[in-house]
């Protein structure tokens, strides 16, 4: 049996976040499969709930994409996104469960190379820590 | 809403076909639930497919599309017109981007590749389920009027490329600058308030004594603006130092000044966000070479990080350098110091010669444009941002060069931070024709994917009123939230922190988002 | 209105560990509005704590709820069935919210998920502070409109203590003194002779002090006739 393969969200907002991706697939480069991609219209519009209920559902690891933050097009969107992913974050933490699991990033459609990478930052992340709960745990 | 799902399966691009099999995808589609139609295409995007889906998909009666194949900005907007005259809501048309998000990133791993895009399609398909069909709505806009704040180089030509539009234009003036300009010029004149949207705003105006609102469909903010003090330690240290354009004024009203003169490039060079632009150079460079002129003997220097004057102006660096102006040019490592104790000396590292360099001066003069007091106040009356310099604050370049946040409002000149005449001009011209053109629409189109207020479950707690940039979410007659649908932009914000989960936005609920999360993590690859 | 803040996470996970099915309740009113226990912060709750059990491995049951007030009986009825049939109650509610559902459900327990901390006025979104403590007996119209009992940390009446320095107090630099403020807002009001007047000792019967108070309404109260039964709410 293969051993188990991290799971990924990735929630990207319809701007910037999305247009990563295409951006990477356009110029060639290739990333692990593990990433799952969410759309939603701004990172604002995602809740510290979505993030933590992905978790409970199995992901590995969750990060949230949005456009960076000085050119934001729903201007405070990706701040917004931030402070939510922050909250999170303090909240694992106060759990015990580790927050790199969690992680908000910036990019801008013209950065091809920012998306692979996130990709493989948090691949890394989940290959170091292990799957969040056991094998077969899911509800 | 019976739920007769077509699934169209796109292969136009070479890739796909290639890496996975786009025929067991859409086998798989016609097993699942609810899938009455499903259709392998050579390219979606293409008039004869799209003819056939779409006659497909009336004959199978069908209101909800699943589309595999790129992103949405890319599809065709003819498939969705045509889905439309078809009366397939276009709300209810869900595009999955296996090219750019499976195909291409994962051509590596063709095994993984196929179950992620089948994954895909399984999260699409109850997503689309889960889908409501929404409209549209259109509002006529109550004038044409573009209202420019500011009749300085960048307003005038603003007004004078919206007017070229067909809008009719107002300037706001708030002293008593008289010139030619189409449409109306009213001097004296303060901005009060500001209500309303993009499209149908009321702002409200003194004009001299009197009081009187004016609505009108887009806003050019031209007020100028730039720094009249040292900021950072520099000014603690020196409080005599004057900004350029008074030292230009006193010195052409004939005034001798006290030599030496320095001038430095920035009113804070230790400062990051006041960045050195183009009107330092090309002004600074002018007023030295003006001084030499008057008289040879004169001592000048001019302390500078970059000289990138503008154009041809870059010829008077040259002749500067001629008439004998000292240059010198620091960075990061060895920014201009003045010492409180000898507040006529500036010491700053010449990045030529590697060493500390004492000026004494007899005038310190650095590069600014006169600054607009009133920028905040008017930042605050129409609630778009100001930057951290002192200037307002442009929107994302997504949305254009010379935006706000704010649609309908658009912005230009030195109001966004010191710029040359000309360039503000250029800026002018752009933010009027944008203007001009958004108010030539006559309409404002609204609704779709915007925010919606459940009464029952809202606390009035008032944060989503105080999160929002648009200024949609208000307190209505019930005492509740409720959403000036014109105004949503449909980001979504209120609805993420709503600690009631009493808004939702429309199509992207939390309960599709995590069911759709939910999808995509049961699949296994 | 009331401002609380929820527990540490760990904290709760402790006090909650040896239960099995646990019912979450919120509350729609102050609490909701200061971030603190209302339907998001109630259901991320539950989120977090199902992750934290996944990953220890731990099986636990919740039910995530919402009522309008939980400091009243007649909405906690509402719920009732839910409360019955768990082991355990977690409220995020107030103290009260809690403490109304042990009184009137007291074989059943009913936990604190949040710490209820202050009378607060939010200064900004996500900022609040504390300006009375319900002392029982309001005097803030001699002492412009700012209350010395809730704002002074010694809860000084008659001016500022010894460690008043240019308008903070010594407490704590970022927390402004009472007093001083007190004055400079009898001077914008012309009425500084008022900081002159000396306040006699305060009667603090009406304050905690003087043990549990209850505020009686008889007028509003009704008569065994008028009184109604369980569930008449809806």
């Amino acid at each position: 049996m293969t051993p188990r393969r991290p799971k990924i969200v990735g929630f990207c907002c319809e701007r910037h976040g999305l247009d990563s991706p295409v951006a990477a697939a356009k110029s060639g480069i290739t990333y692990d499969a593990s990433v799952r991609i969410i759309d939603v219209p701004c990172t604002g519009r995602v809740d510290g709930l979505h993030i933590l209920k992905a978790l409970e559902d199995g992901a590995d690891a969750v990060f949230v994409l949005g456009c960076l933050e000085k050119n934001c097009y729903y201007d405070t969107g990706s701040i917004e996104g931030r402070k939510r992913v922050e909250h999170v974050r303090s909240m694992l933490e106060e759990a015990g469960i580790e927050k790199e699991r969690v992680e908000m990033f910036n990019t801008s459609s013209t950065m091809t190379w920012r998306f692979p990478e996130i990709v493989s930052k948090m691949c890394d992340v989940v290959n170091r820590l292990g799957p969040l709960g056991k094998e077969g745990d899911e509800q | 809403m019976k739920g007769q799902i077509q699934v169209i399966g796109c292969k136009s691009c070479t890739e796909i076909p290639q890496l996975i099999d786009m025929n067991k995808l859409i086998e798989k589609a016609s097993t699942m639930d609810l899938v009455v139609s499903t259709v392998l295409v050579g390219a979606v995007c293409d008039s004869k497919s799209i003819k056939q889906v779409v006659q497909e998909a009336k004959e199978r009666e069908v209101d909800r599309v699943v589309v595999l194949a790129c992103p949405k900005k890319v599809v065709n907007p003819a498939l969705l017109a045509a889905f439309k005259k078809a009366k397939v809501n276009e709300f209810l048309v869900e595009y999955v981007n296996i090219r750019d998000e499976v195909v291409l990133p994962h051509m590596d791993d063709p095994p993984r590749a196929q179950a992620k895009a089948e994954t895909m399609m399984v999260a699409a398909l109850q997503k689309v389920m889960g889908l409501k069909p929404l409209e549209t709505l259109k509002e006529q806009m109550r004038t044409r009027n573009v209202v420019v704040l500011g009749g300085g180089a960048s307003g005038r030509k603003a007004a004078e490329t919206a007017a070229k539009t067909g809008a009719h234009t107002i300037i706001i003036e708030k002293g008593t600058k008289s010139f030619k300009a189409p449409g109306v010029l009213m001097q004296n004149s303060v901005l009060l308030k500001s209500k309303g949207y993009g499209g149908n705003f009321v702002l409200t105006i003194r004009a001299g004594e009197k009081v009187e609102e004016l609505q009108c469909a887009a806003i050019v903010v031209a007020t100028g603006g730039g720094w009249t003090r040292l900021n950072g330690p520099l000014a603690k240290a020196c409080k005599s130092a004057l900004p350029l354009y008074e030292l230009d004024e006193q010195i052409r009203a004939g005034k001798k000044m006290e030599g030496p003169i320095v001038i430095v490039d920035s009113p804070d060079p230790a400062g990051k966000s006041m960045q050195v632009r183009d009107y330092a150079w090309d002004e600074s460079l002018e007023l030295a070479i003006e001084l030499k002129r008057r008289s040879t003997d004169s001592d000048i220097t001019i302390v500078f990080q970059e000289m990138r004057a503008f154009g041809l102006s870059e010829l008077r660096y040259k002749e500067a350098a001629e008439l004998g102006v000292r240059f010198i040019r620091y960075d990061a490592t060895g920014i201009p110091k003045i010492d409180p104790k000898e507040p006529n000396v500036v010491s700053v590292k010449d990045l030529a010669q590697g060493e500390t360099i004492r000026l004494r001066f007899g005038t310190l003069a650095f590069a600014s444009i006169p600054a607009n007091d009133d920028n905040e106040g008017i930042a605050d009356t129409l609630r778009i941002p100001m930057s951290p310099d002192g200037g307002i604050r442009h929107g994302s370049i997504q949305r254009g060069p010379v935006s706000t946040p704010r649609p309908g409002i658009f912005i230009c000149g030195s109001a966004l931070f010191p710029k040359t005449k000309d360039i503000a001009e250029e800026e002018g011209m752009v933010a009027g024709e944008l203007a001009g053109e958004f108010a030539s629409k006559g309409i404002i189109e609204y609704g779709g994917s915007v925010a919606e207020v459940t009464q029952e479950k809202c606390s009035a707690c008032l944060t989503c009123i105080r999160t929002c940039p648009y200024e949609a979410p208000f307190i209505g007659i019930a005492n509740k939230a409720e959403i000036r649908t014109q105004a949503c932009q449909g980001c979504g914000m209120c609805v993420g922190i709503c600690p009631s989960k009493a808004i939702e936005l429309r199509n992207c609920t939390d309960d599709i988002i995590m069911q759709e999360t939910k999808t995509m993590l049961r699949g296994d690859f | 209105m009331i401002v609380a803040k929820r527990k540490p996470l760990g904290e709760i996970a402790d006090m909650i560990a040896p239960y099995k099915k646990i019912t979450v309740i919120g509350c729609r009113s102050c609490v909701a509005i200061c971030l603190a226990g209302g339907e998001k912060e109630v259901k991320m709750l539950v989120s977090a704590l199902k992750v934290k059990n996944k990953k220890e491995g731990r099986k636990q049951q919740f039910e995530a709820l919402v009522v309008e007030r939980q400091c009243e009986k007649e909405w906690i009825q509402e719920v009732e069935d839910k409360i019955l049939d768990s082991d355990l109650v977690l409220s995020m509610a107030c103290s009260l919210g809690a403490q109304t559902i042990g009184d009137n459900y007291p074989h059943k327990l009913a936990f604190p998920a949040l710490n209820t901390g202050i009378f607060g006025v939010p200064e900004e979104q996500g900022v609040w502070s504390e300006k009375c403590v319900g002392c029982g007996n309001c005097i803030i119209h001699t002492t412009g409109g700012i209350c010395p009992i809730a704002r002074c940390a010694k809860s000084m009446l008659n001016g500022p203590c010894g460690g008043s320095s240019d308008g903070h107090c010594e407490v704590n630099l970022e927390i402004d003194c009472a007093w001083y403020a007190i004055h400079e807002r009898l001077k914008l009001q012309n009425r500084l002779e008022l900081i002159e007047q000396v306040s006699a000792p305060k009667d603090w019967s009406t304050s905690h002090s003087g043990g549990r108070r209850t505020y009686v309404r008889e007028d509003a109260k009704l008569t065994q006739h008028q009184k109604k039964g369980k569930g008449a709410v809806r």
